[in-house]
Formats: structure tokens, C-alpha cells, sequence
């Protein structure tokens, strides 16, 4: 018996052994795990217990010059789905798992959120749409619908036992004390796209879902309205159910903006744009239905107001909107409500333009005041197989410079051009781009172009496919210097020129931006204006041009819309040629001529002569910013 | 007490054995009360793991005073109740599933036990009476046929539960008895060989159940899937590690806390002590069981007969197996089996196995002199 535990021995000491390996072997690898990579496990137990949930901060107001408010904040009543809810958690669970077998089924959807679909008027696939989205954060409860009825609310409310998932709560949504006042310069907000996130500063924290500027000031100054998120951090559960607030940071509202519109001369801007299609349409232009209006600070550059027409109402853009909105604004047809005309739309100038190209005759010699011209009707300078008319087909008879301009007669201006073709310099380029047509203007609002300045570098490029067409030829120059032909503008472009002109040449840079306010309502930082163009006029050619443009509106195409006005006005009339449209009707002026204030520019679009819609409308609109009585008058023009 | 009444104490008490045990049934119910504690049937849970402890004192006290020499001669009926048992849970009415395998045994509806839990102590018992008989020498084919028909019946009966876990300690239980009781060597070479050949067969024929092979891939590879199969591993990972060298304290760990471990009072307890009591609590453990292996080993070796001895090496091998496969499986070494952690899970069918183990461990000691 003594023998077999001798034999054991070594087997003993296998299975001994055996078993110090084994725990050995554990032993090292917690070793590795808890003390040696403990920090990292712990971070990612951190990780998995703690959800970030933003808090979102108010958005910033914006007002008028005189701190009118022109957007600002109030509370709505929003219905959310909270994805928290067990119910709504376990089905959004389902849907976001990699197999399709368990998404959740139609008939679990419709026992889900169907009644409550059917209380707001909204179908359960719009529903579940927006609480399934699986770009917002986890934690955030989704908002289906705002501005509920009231009554909606209360029931919801009554029936809170029903719809434990269901939450009302009061969110901030923009307000538009006046409406649709300057929708087009203010803009509208919406939920971020996908590719407004992707180019965002990661920096600025945004996520699905936040509410950002989309157009305009809003999206402009995004940066300075949006504020700073606040944070809370929250402790979840394996499941996802919140358990506690671990620890929060509250948000920072986005600052105040103060603009340089006056709201006064704004809602008469608007008023004057709608006045001039009515004007136009009883003066049969029938089609005319669009068109927009700019008012500058002459000294500072300041947008005084700014209008665009068709206009559109930006609260259909809050809580989302809908697709049937959308297509109205942006099909073909509609006009384009959504675009501002303003600074994103290209017209010929032309005959405003006189003022630009008799500035450059004066500039480089080819012309002067008094210099006489003969106005037979018809002009046949560049060959008799080659005719231009001025728009007095009798003709203006023997005509100066100064009552060329005054009565916009185009032979004058034929012979101008033409003279400025021979001498091959593309000088009248030159001069319109020293006074900042074809170029952005750089004015703080998005979407601006740049308009065009045709030369023979532009013209051989564009024509590049059809040879024939590449050729800068006499006529471009002489249908250029009636502002006509490929030259294109903006009527902020033009208001800007003529600011400059009645600004000693120098044009300072046009902007919406007055000052952004601080935290306590003090000014934080002001809009200083910048000069973008000072080409060094020689006073006595701008003296000349004052001159004759306040000629204009005293005896020649634009008397008739400024018959009895309260001060001077220095301004242009211009009907522009469209192919295929009906005439385009300009106006641009300055005033008070004796020391010029404002600057207007103003364009209907096929509205006609711009002596009989547009003048009548820049005269409103001036008088509303020169604080006289604004009246609305009907005058005749022939001219172009 | 008079000296010859201490001297017979002393002669039937193995008091580090005793010791050991009490100390890890001890901390075994502070862990699963820490792991219990958040749960809404915490208390009820608790008050089971006690009346387990309860219960499976009374084997324990029958094994110790039973001798255990007189199991020897009767492997014929005990191989015939491990059948039945590992039978039972297939017969109608009175199994009941979990987990994907019928592993339990109930009457009129009420939960019994698992009997694959005492039938691991039987299946020690009919081994060493088999191998005892070869009196350390084990080489021809006919013998080792013979004691591998008799695993092979009970492996195949654990297998259709099925209940691959269990299936594996009776594979490890076989190993560590054949070691003691001479099996040659070249004989655990073809083991090895045949086991090679038969994972590759159940790979290749799709024999295991599905989530048994997920489990295995992500063994394989712990990133796949990190919110399937390798959800409970990745969790169960972070649980341990996050514990770093002190652990957050008991009741304190949010991965037990806030329900990212699954299982957590039973198959994977180890990871809310590492959690909770950091390196130092789990080389407390892990200490622990070293010293109660020691301490059967030294069953083992003073055992008066082969017999006994082999008992006390089963029982070995079985807790061994179990420990590192579970602390294994809850730190990505091994794969995922439901393996319950020796005194500490909470599962009275396990506790009152362990128990009894103990017992028939008293049992060799307290016999160890005589003839």
C-alpha cells in the first residue's frame, strides 16, 4: 500500500503544477487588463455610461437702425416623441440593428404613434420619419410638430397616460414682428442640412437637427445669432434609459444684431415696388411682376432698405416646411419668390448707365459739357448697313452733352461709344470697373454675384465654340455705353454707383451690419465703413454729371415722376431691352443733390419705361427716407 | 474536550480545507449580493443563495460521514443514475428550458436543480472506481476503450441537453483522474489528436448551435460584432479592466449597476468583483482557490487508497476547469461557455455540488489512517 503514493509523487506534482499554471496565467493577464490598461478600460466604461445631450441656445434678435425689432424669439408649443420612452426606444432599437427581419413592422408603427399622427393632421409615416432619424442625437427628444393648436395640447394632456412617449414642450422659434418686412434681407432659418454639417467648423459643435440660418442676416451672421451650446451629461442604463444628470453646462445665447435698414423706409420700399408692378400693369405691362429696390447710405455704405418682389413669408420655414410650400416657392413660374433681386439679380443697366459712360467720356476727354451733338433720329456712323436709333425716332435735333443726359437721347451717347471703340483702350471698361460694376460688391449678405463688364477678352472666351461670334466689334462698345448689350448689373451695383457719384467718386462699401450688440445691450463691435473704390474723378467732370442728372428729374425723363417733390434729387432714368420679355424699367438717383443722403436704385422688370413705373416708385421711397410725405404719382416717359 | 476526542477531530477535520471553503462561500455572498443589489428581486435572490448554502450543507455532512470506499464496488448502479440523471430533463414534463438548453429538472412545474450539477461528482465517482482498478497502470487499448465508452455515454447524454459547458468539465474531470491514475502518455497525445479531429469535425459540420458559434468567432476575433455576440464579452472586458487596481468599491460599479453585464449575479460574477474590487480583490480570489486546490491536493496525496485519491483529483480537475474558463471567458482567454464560478456564482444546484464536493474530500481525509 506504502507503494502507490511513492509512484504518485511526480503525478501529484503534474496536476499541482497543472493547476499553479492555470491561475498563474489569469493572475498575469488581469495584471495586463486592470492595472496596466485599466485607465483605457475605465474611459471606455465611461464611455458606455454617459450620453451627451446639447442644450441648444437662444438664437439672437436682430433690429432695425433705431433697435426695432425686426426678428426675434418666442416660445411655441412643440410636440416631441421622446426616444428615452421604453416603448419608442425598443422599436428605434430594432430599426437601427443590422438585420432587416427585426425592424419594426407597419402595424407596430401605427399602434405606436398612430392616434397621436392623427391628432396633429399628420400621417404615422411623417412621424416615424422624424423620430427615426438616426443623425440626431441619441438622447434628443424629436419635435413632430410645433405651433400645436392648443386644444391639441390639452388633449395630449389629458390623455398623458396613453402617450407616456409624448412630450409638449415650449421651444424658441424666430418671430417676424412684421411679417414678411425684409424677409429677403433677414432670411430664414431651417434645420442644417447634411452638407451645411459637413462644411461647418467642427468646432462650432453643430449637430443634426439644430436650427440655423439658411439665407440672409441669418446665415450671414450665423456665427455671432447661434450662441453657444450648453451641455448636460447624463448617465444611461445597458438599455439606454436615462438615470441621472452627471453634470451640465448651461448655454450661451447668441448675441443681438443691430442692422442698418430703417423700417420705416423699408415697409415704403416695398409698398413702392408693389405700387410700380401695379403702375406697370395699368400701364399695360401686363407681365410684370417682379422687380427690387435698394437704398444706400451715400457716406457710410449703409443698406437703408432693401426689397425684393415676388416676396415670401419666411414663418413657413419654421418646424420645417413642407413640400408643397417648397415646390411653390422654387418652381418654374413662381417668379423665384426666394431670390433677392437685389443683389442676386443681372440686368442691362441701361440708360442708368449714362451716368457711368458720360462720366468716362468726361474723364478721358472725348466729351464735355457743352460739346454739341446732332440727333437726327436715326445714327449711321459705323455704315449705313449698320443703323442705331435713338429711342426719339425724329430726333433730338442739335443736342449738348448735358441735355443729352437729361433727355437720355442715345446718339449722343452712339457717338461716345464710338469714339471710345477707335481709340482701342477698352477705357470705358476700365472706368466702369473703377467704379465697381462687374465685380461683388462684397456686401455681408450671401448669394451676390457679380454682374458682367463685357470686353474682347470676355467676348472671344464666351464665343469660344463659335468663331464667328468672337470678335469685338463697334457695335458691343456703342450698345455697351447705353448700357445695353452683355453688359449686366445689379441694383445694388447701381445704387452703390450713384451713391459714389454723389460722394465725391469714392464708393464706399455697401452692408446690412451695424453693430452686434453685447451680453448687457451695449455695442460689442460696429460696422466701420470701408471705401472699395476711389478712382480720383476729377470733381469738375462729377460736377458736370450732378448737373445734368439733376436736369433729369427737373425737366427731362424723370420730371414728370418727381413733379413737385420736397427736395433735389439727382437721378437716371433707364429702359432696358430684354430679348423675348417686355421692357425693363430702371430708376437711380441720389439726394438731396445740395449734399447727397441716399442713394436709390430701382429696376421693375417688364415694367416698362423707367420715367413712368420706376421713377414714381424711387420718388416714394425717397421721400420716406428724406422724411417728406410720400405720394404716389403717375408720370409718363417715352424715353429709353 | 479530552485529548483523544481533539486527536479524532483533528483526524477527520482538514481545517484548511474547511477554512478555504468557508472563506470563498463567504465572499461568494458578498459578491453576489454587491451583483444583486440594484435588482428589484435582490433581496428574494439573496435569501436563495443562503438556503442553497443551507441546503448543501446536508451532503456535505452525509458525504463526509459516508465511506466513501463503499462507492467503489457500486459503479455499475451509479453509471445507471448518471444516466438517468443527465436523461431526465428530456423527459416530458419534467425538463424545463433555459438558455437554449433543457438543463433542469422540474416537477409540477416547480424548478428543482440542474442534474447535470450533482452528475459531475457521480461521474468522479464511477471514473475513479474504473481507473482505481487498473491500479496505476493504464497502457492497453481494451482498458482505456472501456473507460472512454463510459465517458464517452455520459458526454454524449450531456451533449443532446445540450449543454456543451458541462460537457467540457466531464472532458477535463476524465483528464485530470487519467493523469493520476497512469494513463500513459502516448495515450493523451491521441487524445489530443482525436480532440483536433473532432473540433474540426463539429466546425465543419455545423454540429454546434448557432450562437455557440458566434461565440466562438468572436472569441476569435473580440471586435466582431460589438453589439451581438461580442456584446457580452466586450462589456464583460470593460467591467474587469475599468476596476483597475482597487476597483470602484462594492455596489459602485456602473457597468454592473446600470445592466451592461449580462448575467451578472451568475456566469459572469467575476467580472463585477474585478469591477468592484479591482486586481487586488481578484487576486484575493484567485488566492483563495489556490489555497483550497492545495489543500485537496494534500487530500489527494495523503488519501489511503488509489481510489480516494482519485477522487480527490477529480474534484480537483473539476474546480480548476471551472475557474479558468470562467474568469477566462469574462476576460476574453476563453471562450464563452455558461460555466458557473465555484462558490461565488449564484446557483444553489453549483453550491450544493461544491458542497458535497467538499464533504467527499472530509470523507477521504477523515479515512486517510485505518485500513
Amino acid at each position: 500500500m506504502i507503494t502507490f503514493r511513492e509512484e504518485l509523487k511526480s503525478r501529484f506534482a503534474a496536476l499541482g503544477i497543472t493547476v499553479l499554471v492555470l491561475l498563474a496565467a489569469l493572475l498575469v493577464r488581469l495584471w495586463t487588463m486592470q492595472v496596466l490598461a485599466g485607465e483605457s478600460f475605465a474611459a471606455q466604461a465611461e464611455n458606455n455610461r454617459v450620453r451627451e445631450l446639447s442644450v441648444s441656445a437662444p438664437r439672437g434678435s436682430i433690429y432695425d437702425r433705431d433697435g426695432r425689432p425686426l426678428v426675434t424669439n418666442r416660445a411655441a408649443l412643440a410636440v416631441s416623441i421622446d426616444p428615452a420612452d421604453a416603448e419608442v426606444r425598443s422599436l428605434l432599437v430594432r430599426h437601427q440593428s443590422s438585420s432587416k427581419d427585426d425592424d419594426p413592422t407597419r402595424k407596430e408603427i401605427q399602434e405606436a404613434f398612430g392616434e397621436v399622427a392623427t391628432m396633429l393632421g399628420m400621417s404615422t409615416q411623417e412621424v416615424w420619419e422624424k423620430v427615426s432619424d438616426t443623425r440626431v442625437e441619441a438622447l434628443r427628444p424629436r419635435v413632430i410638430a410645433i405651433d400645436v393648436p392648443i386644444d391639441t395640447v390639452s388633449q395630449l394632456a389629458e390623455r398623458q397616460t396613453e402617450f407616456p412617449s409624448v412630450r409638449v414642450d415650449e421651444i424658441p422659434v424666430r418671430e417676424y414682428p412684421n411679417g414678411e418686412l425684409a424677409a429677403h434681407v433677414l432670411g430664414y432659418t431651417g434645420e442644417i442640412s447634411e452638407e451645411g454639417l459637413a462644411q461647418a467648423d467642427p468646432l462650432r459643435g453643430y449637430e443634426l437637427g439644430d436650427i440655423v440660418g439658411k439665407t440672409g442676416v441669418e446665415a450671414q451672421y450665423e456665427s455671432v445669432l447661434q450662441g453657444d451650446k450648453g451641455w448636460r451629461l447624463i448617465e444611461v442604463n445597458a438599455s439606454g434609459a436615462p438615470q441621472r444628470v452627471v453634470k451640465e453646462q448651461a448655454a450661451v445665447p447668441g448675441r443681438d444684431i443691430v442692422l442698418t435698414l430703417d423700417l420705416e423706409v423699408q415697409q415704403v420700399a416695398e409698398q413702392a415696388l408693389a405700387d410700380a408692378i401695379d403702375e406697370a400693369h395699368r400701364q399695360d405691362y401686363p407681365k410684370a411682376a417682379a422687380g427690387a429696390a435698394v437704398v444706400l447710405d451715400v457716406k457710410t455704405g449703409g443698406v437703408v432698405a432693401m426689397a425684393s418682389a415676388p416676396t415670401f413669408d419666411p414663418t413657413q420655414f419654421l418646424g420645417g416646411i413642407s413640400q408643397a410650400e417648397w415646390d411653390a416657392l422654387t418652381s418654374e413660374g413662381s417668379e423665384y419668390p426666394l431670390h433677392n433681386r437685389a443683389v442676386m439679380g443681372a440686368y442691362p443697366a441701361a440708360s442708368t448707365f449714362k451716368a457711368v459712360s458720360g462720366l468716362a467720356g468726361l474723364e478721358y476727354g472725348i466729351t464735355y459739357e457743352n460739346k454739341t451733338y446732332y440727333c437726327a433720329g436715326k445714327w449711321t456712323e459705323m455704315g449705313e448697313q449698320w443703323p442705331k436709333w435713338c429711342w426719339k425716332r425724329s430726333g433730338h435735333g442739335t443736342i449738348s452733352f448735358r441735355t443729352g443726359v437729361e433727355e437720355s437721347c442715345d446718339t449722343v451717347f452712339y457717338e461716345i461709344g464710338y469714339e471710345f471703340y477707335k481709340r482701342r483702350q477698352e477705357e470705358l471698361q476700365a472706368f466702369s470697373r473703377s467704379m465697381g460694376l462687374g465685380a461683388k460688391t462684397g456686401i455681408d449678405l450671401p448669394g451676390e454675384v457679380s454682374g458682367r463688364i463685357p470686353d474682347a477678352a470676355w467676348k472671344e472666351e464666351f464665343n469660344r465654340d463659335y468663331p464667328e461670334y468672337q470678335m469685338w466689334l463697334p457695335g458691343d462698345t456703342v450698345n455697351m455705353v447705353i448700357g445695353q448689350g452683355d453688359m449686366l448689373v445689379t441694383p445694388l451695383q447701381m445704387a452703390a454707383v450713384y451713391a459714389a457719384i454723389g460722394n465725391d467718386g469714392v464708393t464706399m462699401q455697401p452692408h446690412v451690419l451695424a453693430s452686434v450688440m453685447d451680453s448687457e445691450g451695449g455695442t460689442a463691435r460696429a460696422f466701420e465703413p470701408v471705401v472699395i473704390a476711389d478712382p480720383g474723378i476729377d470733381p469738375a467732370n462729377l460736377a458736370v454729371m450732378h448737373r445734368a442728372l439733376v436736369d433729369v428729374t427737373e425737366e427731362g425723363t424723370g420730371a414728370g415722376a418727381f413733379r413737385g417733390f420736397g427736395a433735389t434729387v439727382a437721378g437716371k432714368t433707364g429702359t432696358a431691352e430684354v430679348y423675348g420679355k417686355d421692357d425693363y424699367a430702371w430708376f437711380c438717383a441720389y439726394a438731396p443733390a445740395e449734399d447727397p443722403q441716399y442713394a436709390v436704385a430701382i429696376v421693375i422688370e417688364q415694367g416698362g419705361h423707367g420715367g413712368s413705373t420706376a421713377g414714381p416708385a424711387a420718388r416714394q421711397i425717397l421721400a420716406a427716407a428724406l422724411d417728406l410725405p410720400v405720394e404716389r404719382v403717375h408720370a409718363t416717359d417715352q424715353s429709353r | 474536550m479530552d485529548r483523544d476526542l481533539t486527536t479524532r477531530v483533528r483526524g477527520a477535520v482538514n481545517f484548511p480545507l474547511v477554512l478555504w471553503a468557508t472563506a470563498l462561500v463567504v465572499y461568494g455572498t458578498v459578491m453576489v449580493y454587491s451583483a444583486t443589489s440594484g435588482m428589484s428581486s435582490g433581496d428574494a435572490l439573496i435569501r436563495r443563495h443562503l438556503l442553497g448554502i443551507g441546503v448543501g450543507l446536508v451532503p456535505l455532512v452525509i458525504a463526509w460521514a459516508f465511506d466513501y470506499k463503499l462507492l467503489k464496488s457500486w459503479s455499475g448502479p451509479l453509471m445507471f443514475v448518471l444516466g438517468i440523471l443527465l436523461i431526465s430533463p428530456r423527459i416530458p414534463g419534467l425538463g424545463y428550458e433555459a438558455g437554449g438548453a433543457t438543463a433542469w429538472l422540474q416537477v409540477f412545474g416547480v424548478r428543482l436543480f440542474q442534474p447535470s450539477e450533482p452528475a459531475k461528482l457521480i461521474l468522479i465517482a464511477v471514473m475513479a472506481s474504473l481507473i482505481s482498478e487498473y491500479k496505476g497502470h493504464i497502457d492497453r487499448p481494451r482498458d482505456v476503450a472501456r473507460l472512454m465508452a463510459y465517458l464517452g455515454i455520459a458526454l454524449v447524454l450531456i451533449l443532446l441537453q445540450p449543454d456543451l459547458g458541462t460537457g467540457l468539465i466531464f472532458v477535463a474531470i476524465a483528464l485530470g483522474m487519467l493523469l493520476l491514475g497512469g494513463l500513459k502518455a502516448r495515450w493523451f497525445a491521441v487524445f489530443a489528436l482525436i480532440g483536433v479531429i473532432a473540433i474540426g469535425a463539429i466546425l465543419q459540420f455545423g454540429l454546434l448551435q448557432d450562437y455557440q458559434e458566434d461565440r466562438l468567432l468572436v472569441f476569435v476575433d473580440p471586435s466582431r460584432d460589438p453589439q451581438g455576440a461580442g456584446y457580452n464579452l466586450a462589456q464583460s472586458r470593460i467591467a474587469v479592466g475599468s476596476g483597475g487596481l482597487t476597483g470602484q468599491g462594492l455596489q459602485s460599479g456602473t457597468q454592473s449597476n446600470l445592466h451592461f453585464l449580462p448575467e451578472r449575479h451568475t456566469d459572469f460574477i467575476f467580472a463585477v468583483l474585478g469591477e468592484e474590487l479591482g486586481f487586488l480583490g481578484a487576486a484575493l480570489l484567485l488566492g483563495l482557490y489556490l489555497a483550497l486546490l492545495i489543500a485537496a491536493l494534500v487530500v489527494s496525496t495523503s488519501s489511503r487508497d488509489l481510489y480516494g485519491a482519485l477522487i480527490a483529483a477529480g474534484i480537483i480537475s473539476m474546480w480548476t476547469f471551472q475557474i479558468f474558463e470562467n474568469v477566462g471567458m469574462t476576460i476574453g482567454m476563453m471562450p464563452i461557455t455558461g460555466i458557473p464560478l465555484p462558490f461565488i456564482s449564484f446557483g444553489s444546484s453549483a453550491m450544493v455540488t461544491n458542497l458535497a464536493a467538499v464533504g467527499m474530500l472530509l470523507s477521504v481525509w477523515s479515512r486517510r489512517y485505518g485500513t
